[in-house]
């Protein structure tokens, strides 16, 4: 083989960080497939113009998703990488995973593919770069084997995520990882089969904290919360105190809503004016906690567009209560997903349908009443518009 | 409902080629939902198949 020189790629192993192209480097004398990726990334910085293509059908038997077809524009030059494909695989909840299991996986993917990862993807896959076309199905079934399934790719369900949840987090209000595990199994037909306008993305965090900065990147946002007041345990309270924790700078001024007050012996709670932001619990939490009265705010309408500016989630309901077998919550989900592919264009996520139809046309549709907790941001005028059918004319 | 809709679909899957769950539902006058649940039964019998081009379409298996 040719000696691969990359001079400016090499200038990205003088930093301080750790470099992939040190790390890929370490793989080429085995993977001739990493020497052309290297190759034609080098090239792409020189000439300032990327050289992957995108699309081609190709897949696995049964599936509509989960591989990402990928080519090289210059298949000549580089023929290690003339196919280089992306499998996605689906994530256990909370990426959660025995040692043994990851090295199953990665011998599974060094016999099969280029050895190349991205741990994980955006999404939460675990992304799988660069294998060919003729070990797409050999690969995938020896994944299935070994109990694992493929993500979502392409307009269809995108692999849901979580963050820990209760495994490892005392401010979990929902059991994220069990309806994470849950809606992946519900839903393996939305997950598999690409027949929506475009993707669908649902990430759960436990709490306001949002660990998976699901009401950025969720298209359906489930955040855990509480309905109650939170709890407070006031011996703690002073114990942060005498130690000398500035409440009165740290937590009080901070409160969004100025729910809390300082007596100097005692902390006292507005229940009624909290809006369950977190703040005061994340910084005092021996002495805070959620309320008991556990369940979760669903948000709908998150992402970076592409037809429309960035969205934040939206918030749908308020509040629902999260447990088996989720009928509430699958009900919500199903019901906006017909009424998306009803009205949806083609690559028009669901809160640019919303965005462009209306929120009132939204709720009208799904009959879900308007609340007011579903402000989208402060209202600039005075006025209500009505449905014809609601104005007495007489 | 569910039989008759099962026979339906199939009815009408045998006048087209391939075609989405969709359209179906639109042809019928049906909801998508309760047909995607017929031609997901369909499916596991073995009777239908999903064709992915681009998006997923739905066949008769011959």
């Amino acid at each position: 083989m040719a000696e691969l020189k990359t001079p400016l790629l090499d200038q990205l192993t003088t930093g301080p960080w750790p470099s992939f192209v040190a790390d890929m480097k370490r793989l080429v004398d085995r993977k001739p497939t990493v020497a052309d990726v290297l190759a034609q990334l080098e090239l792409s910085y020189e000439e300032k113009k990327g050289h992957w293509k995108h699309g081609g059908i190709v897949g696995v038997m049964g599936y509509g998703g989960g591989v990402i077809g990928r080519y090289s524009d210059m298949p000549e030059k580089f023929p290690n990488v003339a196919e280089f494909h992306t499998m996605r695989i689906n994530q256990p909840s909370g990426w959660f995973y025995t040692t043994k299991a990851l090295r199953d996986l990665m011998k599974i993917w060094d016999k099969y593919g280029s050895g190349l990862t991205n741990m994980h993807g955006s999404t939460g896959d675990i992304i799988l770069l660069g294998t060919v076309t003729d070990n797409l199905q050999p690969a995938f079934d020896e994944f299935s084997d070994l109990g694992w399934d493929l993500g979502g790719s392409g307009s269809d369900l995108r692999t849901p995520s979580c963050c820990v949840g209760p495994a490892r987090c005392e401010c979990a209000c929902i059991d994220t990882l069990d309806l994470c595990y849950d809606l992946t199994q519900e839903f393996q037909d939305e997950l598999h089969r690409p027949m929506w306008p475009y993707k669908f993305k649902i990430k759960i965090s436990g709490c306001a904290n949002d660990c998976v900065a699901s009401i950025a990147r969720a298209d359906f946002a489930i955040i855990g919360t509480w309905r109650d007041d939170l709890k407070i345990d006031q011996e703690a309270v002073r114990e942060y105190v005498n130690s000398g924790f500035d409440i009165q700078g740290v937590v009080i001024d901070k409160c969004p809503t100025k729910c809390l007050t300082w007596t100097g012996s005692e902390l006292v709670l507005d229940g009624s004016n909290c809006v369950r932001c977190m703040h005061c619990i994340n910084k005092m939490p021996k002495a805070l906690r959620p309320g008991d009265d556990k369940g979760a705010t669903i948000l709908v309408g998150g992402k970076a567009t592409i037809l429309q500016s960035a969205f934040l989630g939206w918030v749908i309901v308020p509040f629902m209560k999260l447990e088996k077998p989720y009928d509430e919550l699958k009900d919500l989900l199903r019901n906006i997903w017909e009424w998306w592919d009803e009205h949806g264009k083609v690559r028009e996520r669901i809160g640019e349908l919303i965005y462009r139809k209306g929120m009132r046309v939204f709720l009208k549709d799904l009959g879900m009443d308007p609340l007011p907790q579903m402000v989208f941001r402060p209202r600039a005028n005075p006025y209500f518009f009505w449905w014809p059918e609601e104005v007495n004319q007489g | 409902m569910s039989e008759d809709l099962r026979a339906r679909v199939l009815a009408y899957l045998e006048k087209v080629d391939k075609v989405k769950s969709k359209d179906i539902a639109a042809a019928l006058g049906e909801k998508k939902s309760d047909v995607d649940k017929v031609v997901k039964e369909l499916a596991k019998e073995g009777k239908v198949e999903f064709l992915y081009i681009g998006t997923s379409y739905v066949k008769l298996v011959k």
